[in-house]
């Protein structure tokens, strides 16, 4: 874990759950492996806080527990992940992908999940649909077979998927049941051969409106406690969670499918777009390349407002293959020819272009050609690195030297004599693609972490003005309810001078703007992560 | 009974010196040593020798070395003339600076190959400058080393630097226009095929254009003074592909077709960038020149970054 991941990881916990997670959090993360004990001794905080903050954890997904070095007789210790923390950032997207993909139901039961980490289906069915109503206009509801639907449609598509069963802990049930394995590890989803399967519960019904009246104390209570009645419907025990491989897998995707519209055109990232889909649930993850699909295949499953003609498609598919960027490639001929999409090649271009842009937009044009020289030629010396680009020398030099600072060129020393001269040495300027990608992926953490951090501060500077606001919406709605004249409310909203509204005004478009951003460089993110982890598995 | 008077061949110098330049006239490309004895076997060897080296400090003869043994030839009257009144140094060194042809020589590389001082060999250089035999041309690799060559030559393009280079001087919005100029014309050829709206194949074939069309283009928009080769084009694409705003195939091409070289053709297509401006860079963060430097509670801290202040009032 490096500084950067460890602060990101605890400005996050810290926001969404609170100081004594981020504690409790941080200090796992740096330490490595824990038992209870040592971790609450180490962090100087209540036994019971720690256990409560770790079951936040576990809950979550985030901190995995198991038998430690001791064996099974010992103490359990805690791990943490650091990568379950970091996809925080990326709930937005998930959310955003579902509400695309399965409208408003999908959309708020992938946020339900996401936001109590695990829930059976009965009460995520339930709450899903209480939520839509309460939207709704009045008279009609959300019936629950519509949100089961939707649910069953997210498991189908591999989206949600069931938790492991937790291993039985404890030495007096080890006769009874076997030793839970020496490795510290849960058994992954994967393995559990009802991962996708949809239980059957007997749930009708529809959505309950909240009336206003049942405000104050009913809204209190559902608040802190999940409903437990779920013992009528069927299902207990059966939790469900957010399946992020997959969500993963949509978004590479869509950046290779916005890659080739970009790069040729529109029918072209349609062919590509099927072709991935087909192969969604056949091809394992971290491939270096789909399953091998055959033209006729293909020809069959586009879709039928594309209506092309067979030879055009034929034709379509060799100018994919063709292209330098290497996307599709051809593994056969046989039913009219076999075509897979290159995932690692295609991320690694995409990684590149990344790099390049980063390069382009911080250092300049002409420092973006140097730099796409030496990817492209590998190792060259200084006098050919200005013939190629055809830039004069002194600013070719400095440029170069600028970029060697940065680390993101290295310079390859290659002796002429044992005795390493420098006059009878060869320096060659080299780009090396991987490393490179992982400093930048230090440098997006990093961002990430300003951005909360500048969020955070523009919260407390204005945090008088927050609260008067909020005060004075509260006064607002209480005067509404009890059916107040208008004198009263424009008074009531005078109360904050215009030059306040300006500053809350500007202070919610900065907030905005922060929040953006932070999700525009975890675009960024993905991209690099994905392209780093599909090269080590492809090693 | 008549007495055969033997002839004797006059011995004289001069007319050895004569004899000797008939005999290499009559073998233009030199004449050995053997030669001259088998022709005037009376001769005697220091006679011989002597003559030959008159000839040659006068500068009427040219002393090489074959694989054989050494050759004299007669040398060229006009050059004779040239260095007529220069002495043995400053001939040795205008030979020298002959050889080197149009890559020029450095006058360190003089020096070794004369073994003459340093003091002797400026002095030299100045002498044959101010006579207009040789003259110095800065080189654009080293800017401060001067080569000598003789006068009348025109440098070679690796002195030079060839037609991006005037005055020893990297013509750089030179450079800028032609990229510019290659570009539009690579992209309106895409543009056109694109819209044309035929089959894909038909359109992708036809956004190419193969370096001879663009070097056409170029000369007949008539923006260079000078001469550009096709090479030169070529050298100005590659650097469009650098910026990542083309892309090259080569295809193989029947000898004799326009512009084909060695049975194959580059062609060259505009494209477009595959992704658009990344994330990060749209943070001041990523741009920042300070960014190493920043931690919270430190004295640029993102609390107090200046360049947040004015990106989130943007």
């Amino acid at each position: 874990m490096t500084t950067q991941e460890v602060r990101l990881c605890g400005l996050l916990l810290q926001e969404h759950f609170g100081d004594v997670v981020e504690k409790v959090g941080t200090h796992l993360i740096r330490s490595g492996v824990l038992n209870l004990r040592a971790l609450a001794h180490e962090t100087k905080l209540a036994l019971d806080l720690v256990k409560k903050s770790l079951c936040v954890l576990v809950q979550h997904g985030m901190c995995t527990f198991g038998a430690g070095r001791r064996g099974p007789a010992g103490p359990v210790e805690y791990r943490i992940s650091c990568e379950r923390i970091i996809h925080m950032l990326r709930y937005p997207r998930y959310i955003y992908t579902a509400k695309s993909l399965y409208g408003d139901t999908g959309e708020l039961i992938v946020e339900e999940i996401l936001q109590r980490g695990q829930m059976t289906m009965s009460s995520t069915v339930k709450t899903v649909a209480d939520r839509l109503t309460h939207n709704m206009p009045e008279g009609q509801s959300m019936d629950y077979s519509e949100v089961v639907s939707a649910f069953s449609q997210l498991v189908e598509t591999h989206f949600l998927q069931r938790c492991p069963p937790v291993a039985s802990a404890g030495p007096s049930n080890s006769e009874a049941v076997d030793p839970p394995p020496p490795a510290v590890a849960p058994s992954e989803p994967e393995n559990h051969p009802d991962c996708y399967r949809v239980p059957y519960i007997n749930l009708t019904g529809k959505g309950k409106r909240r009336r206003s009246s049942e405000d104050g104390e009913a809204d209190l209570r559902a608040a802190k406690k999940a409903k437990t009645d779920s013992n009528e419907c069927g299902d207990e025990g059966i939790f469900w969670q957010v399946n992020f491989e997959r969500f993963h897998l949509h978004f590479r995707d869509q950046a290779i499918i916005n890659a080739v519209s970009c790069k040729l055109d529109q029918t072209s990232s349609e062919i590509v777009r099927t072709m991935l889909r087909m192969s969604e649930v056949t091809t394992p993850a971290n491939a270096a390349f789909t399953q091998a699909l055959s033209a006729n295949e293909i020809f069959r499953a586009l879709p039928s407002n594309y209506n092309i003609a067979r030879p055009i498609l034929d034709q379509y598919l060799t100018l994919l293959v063709d292209d330098p960027m290497e996307f599709v490639g051809k593994t056969g001929d046989s039913g009219g020819g076999m075509f897979v999409v290159n995932l690692h090649r295609a991320l690694a271009n995409l990684a590149r272009a990344t790099l390049e842009s980063v390069v382009q937009e911080r250092f300049g044009s002409r420092s973006a050609r140097i730099f796409r020289l030496l990817l492209r030629k590998r190792h060259l010396e200084q006098k050919q690195v200005e013939d190629f680009a055809m830039i004069p020398a002194k600013e070719a030099k400095d440029m170069l030297y600028t970029l060697l600072s940065e680390n993101l060129v290295q310079l390859q020393e290659i002796p002429k004599t044992p005795d390493h001269a420098p006059s009878r040495t060869f320096y060659l300027y080299t780009v090396n693609q991987l490393p490179t990608a992982r400093l930048l992926l230090q440098h997006c953490y990093k961002t990430v972490g300003n951005l909360i951090e500048r969020r955070l501060y523009e919260t407390k500077e204005n945090k008088r003005l927050l609260e008067k606001s909020q005060r004075i919406e509260a006064i607002l709605a209480s005067l509404q309810a009890t059916g107040a004249e208008t004198t009263q409310l424009t008074e009531v909203e005078e109360m904050i001078t215009a030059p306040e509204r300006q500053q809350l005004e500007s202070l919610r478009h900065h907030i905005n703007k922060l929040d953006s951003s932070e999700n525009q460089v975890d675009e960024t993110m993905f991209l690099l992560e994905s392209y780093i982890t599909s090269t080590q598995a492809s090693r | 009974m008549t007495e055969v008077k033997v002839k004797k061949e006059s011995t004289d110098p001069v007319d050895i010196e004569n004899r000797i330049k008939e005999l290499c006239q009559q073998f233009p490309q030199g004449i050995t040593d053997q030669v001259i004895q088998n022709d005037m076997p009376h001769v005697e060897a220091q006679q011989r020798a002597s003559a030959i080296n008159r000839l040659l400090s006068v500068g009427q003869l040219d002393l090489l070395k074959n694989s054989n043994g050494l050759l004299y030839r007669l040398k060229d009257v006009q050059s004779a003339s040239k260095v007529k009144g220069s002495d043995n140094q400053e001939k040795l060194v205008y030979q020298i600076i002959e050889d080197a042809g149009n890559k020029g020589i450095w006058s360190r590389d003089i020096r070794y190959k004369s073994n003459l001082p340093l003091t002797e060999i400026n002095k030299i250089l100045k002498n044959l400058e101010s006579k207009k035999l040789i003259k110095a041309v800065k080189s654009v690799a080293a800017s401060k080393k001067k080569v000598y060559m003789l006068y009348n030559l025109q440098p070679d393009r690796s002195v030079t630097g060839g037609a991006w280079y005037s005055d020893q001087d990297f013509e750089s919005e030179f450079v800028e226009v032609l990229n510019q100029q290659c570009f539009k014309f690579l992209q309106s050829k895409a543009e056109a095929a694109r819209d044309s709206k035929q089959s894909p194949m038909v359109q992708r074939n036809s956004s190419f254009a193969t370096s001879h069309e663009v070097w056409k283009y170029i000369c007949e928009l008539g923006i260079s003074k000078v001469d550009l080769s096709m090479e030169d084009i070529e050298t100005i694409l590659n650097t469009l592909i650098f910026d990542g705003k083309v892309e090259m195939t080569i295809i193989a091409a029947k000898e004799g077709t326009v512009g084909s070289v060695d049975g194959q053709m580059k062609l060259y297509r505009g494209v477009n960038p595959i992704i658009q401006p990344t994330g990060l860079v749209k943070t001041p963060c990523g741009l920042c020149p300070v960014f190493d430097d920043c931690h919270e509670g430190g004295e640029i801290s993102p609390s107090n970054c200046v360049y947040m202040v004015e990106w989130l009032d943007f």
